[in-house]
């Protein structure tokens, strides 16, 4: 990667005992699509939030467009572009969907990328319908269907207009004509282009994802991380093929078959 | 003349289709009339005494609604506010001899101060940890008012301060407004954008800030905000009872205030309000009636605390939005509130089910 757009070095993180991720290294640029995958309690999920700056690192550097961000507070993270979801929902449950958005939409960085929009409900709004949930704007989070709270999630970081955008199992508890849709929007938003009145120049992208099926229709770079070391970088097609990547996987049980 | 009558039409207008529409709009309009309108019916000295001490009570609890029912900080020792605000306006009043205009918000001041200076410490902690230590802090600054009586007066405290106003009516429609302004003005921060950000803080703090929002501010913005106006509510009560004493500091005094808001109904503002406004009466009242009986002297805080407990027993969201909910019902479509007998809501004409 010539420009360096997110460089990670280094990056390990200890609880306890137990290495989540193992001296991780790599670097992505401005309009990639990274497929991040791995067995259950590889460390795809541990990464996220070294990245995102709810956990900090027992080790190493992240660098986001050149400037340091190890260890920074989370929203400033969220307000220099990256932007996550996470992958046990964590919607605010007793205020409505739309108050759910309007709460990136108030983040510093929101008011500022979408100033020609007065109205910061209608900023929401738009990150709704992107999501695919603007019908049920008004029904309590805590009404939701897993479903519905994992299109939250995506349209709560959507909300921020992010440059970087990290999704954890964004097609989790999704039906297949519900991933399918999903993976559509997303390589969308990829895109970039207008999305009501939200104009989006296009987030790079880390996916975390188990359906490696649907990820690897979207993505241009896959990830493979093994008990918080990567075991592959490459295209998907070579990744898969890969006999290390193919043992990690059948050792823990075939999870790849969905 | 013709202006007049176009603006009055116009007010009755809002009136029909704004207040009316509502029970508890309705309610508020006649709780702000009846406040009002109190002195025209009766001027007793100590009605007026009970109503005013109720107002300043209603100001402090709806503070404490703000901090701890909106961001879910259990502050358990909010009368730290309130009786450093009672003593710092005292000393101004007494050593500067500021009018109460001046000393009260700058008592205020001196309160949010006191708050930060204690409070900065206490942000990283959370639950149980942050209860304990908001409920010593009152204890440890009435350990200084005793240490040091040459300046807060010790056990008897700082007396002689200017009276409020001249008279006792002056004095009741002083705290009274202030009350139904400062609860307006608390209220409207609620129902603002910053309202749906502390929500959001008392939901999910870690969700808040992946959602780019710097919650340590927010949080600190809260705490500044309900101090101030805890704070008021202090310096009201020193001018008003001419005195600033270790009372004002007691930890009967924070609990009180959590037992009015959680009785009256949290996260709302008016909820604690209307807690004080039904309890403080009535305590008085009881107080009374006891008075005939002296050979039972701890009934009152037995029948206060079988009240509160029974009210939550049965109406574990306070008693105000336990009412809202018996005469009121939400639209299944729009959300909007509608009076429960109606068949239709107001506003989208769905079916009410
Ligand atoms: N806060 C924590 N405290 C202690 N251990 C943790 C913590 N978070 C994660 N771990 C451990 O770190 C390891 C990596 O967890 P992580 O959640 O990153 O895995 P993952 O790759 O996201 O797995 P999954 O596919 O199941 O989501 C696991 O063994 C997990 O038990
Ligand atoms: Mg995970």
């Amino acid at each position: 990667m010539a420009q360096s757009f997110l460089e990670v070095k280094n990056l390990r993180k200890e609880f306890g005992g137990l290495t989540a991720t193992n001296d991780v290294t790599f670097s992505m640029g401005r309009r990639e699509i990274i497929g991040l995958i791995g067995p259950n309690g590889a460390g795809k999920t541990t990464l996220l939030r070294l990245i995102s700056g709810i956990l900090k690192p027992t080790s190493g550097s992240i660098k986001f467009k050149g400037k340091n961000i190890t260890g920074a507070k989370t929203w400033n993270i969220v307000n220099m572009g990256i932007a996550s979801t996470f992958q046990n929902m964590r919607p605010f449950r007793r205020l409505p969907i739309v108050a759910n958005v309007m709460v990136p939409c108030l983040s510093p960085r929101a008011m500022k990328r979408g100033e020609w929009v007065k109205k910061v409900e209608a900023k929401a709004m738009d990150a709704l319908e992107f999501a695919g949930i603007s019908d049920m704007a008004l029904e309590k989070a805590s009404t939701l269907s897993q479903g519905d709270l994992k299109r939250l999630e995506v349209a709560r970081a959507v909300a921020t207009d992010p440059e970087l955008l990290i999704l954890d199992e964004p097609f989790g508890g999704l039906s297949p004509a519900e991933t399918e849709l999903m993976a559509k929007s997303v390589a969308r938003l990829h895109k970039g282009g207008r999305f009501g009145r939200l104009h989006s120049e296009g987030p790079a992208m880390i996916i975390i994802e188990h359906k490696l099926q649907q990820l690897m229709k979207i993505v241009d770079r896959i990830i493979v991380l093994n008990f918080g070391t990567i075991l592959a970088d490459g295209p998907p097609d070579v990744v898969v093929k890969d006999p290390k990547v193919i043992e990690a996987y059948l050792g823990d049980g075939g999870t790849t078959c969905s | 003349m013709r202006m007049v009558v176009a603006y009055i039409r116009r007010v009755f207008k809002i009136l029909r289709a704004e207040v009316l529409v509502l029970p508890s709009r309705v309610a508020v309009l006649v709780f702000i009339a009846a406040v009002l309108a109190l002195p025209l019916v009766t001027q007793d000295y100590y009605i007026l005494r009970i109503m005013i001490l109720t107002s300043i009570f209603a100001i402090l609890a709806a503070s404490w609604d703000l901090l701890s029912g909106f961001t879910g900080q259990m502050n358990f020792g909010h009368a730290l506010f309130f009786g450093v605000a009672a003593y710092v306006t005292a000393l101004l009043n007494l050593r500067l001899g500021l009018p109460p205009y001046f000393s009260i918000p700058l008592g205020a001041m001196g309160a949010v101060l006191a708050g930060l200076i204690i409070g900065i410490p206490c942000l990283r902690l959370k639950g149980s940890y942050l209860a304990l230590t908001t409920l010593a802090f009152p204890i440890i600054l009435m350990g200084l008012v005793f240490a040091f009586p040459g300046i807060t007066g010790g056990e008897l405290g700082l007396s002689g301060l200017k009276k409020l106003t001249g008279s006792r009516v002056a004095d009741y429609y002083v705290t009274n407004v202030l009350m139904l302004v400062l609860g307006g003005i608390m209220w409207k921060i609620t129902d603002s954008n910053t309202g749906i950000i502390l929500h959001a803080i008392r939901e999910d703090e870690v969700a808040a800030r992946a959602a780019g929002i710097n919650t340590t501010r927010y949080k600190l913005l809260a705490f500044c905000l309900s101090g101030f106006f805890a704070g008021i509510a202090g310096g009201l009560y020193a001018h008003f009872m001419r005195l600033a004493g270790p009372s004002t500091l007691e930890v009967g005094l924070s609990f009180q205030v959590i037992i009015w808001s959680v009785f009256g109904g949290m996260v709302s503002i008016y909820g604690p309000i209307a807690g004080v406004f039904i309890l403080n009466p009535f305590m008085e009242v009881l107080r009374i009636f006891l008075d005939n009986f002296p050979s039972l002297p701890e009934m009152r805080m037995f029948i206060f605390a079988a009240l509160v407990l029974l009210t939550l027993r049965f109406m574990p969201e306070g008693l105000i939005p336990w009412l809202r909910d018996k005469v009121e019902s939400e639209c299944p479509r729009c959300k909007v509130r509608n009076v429960f007998f109606r068949r239709s809501c107001r506003i989208c004409n769905a079916e009410m089910t």
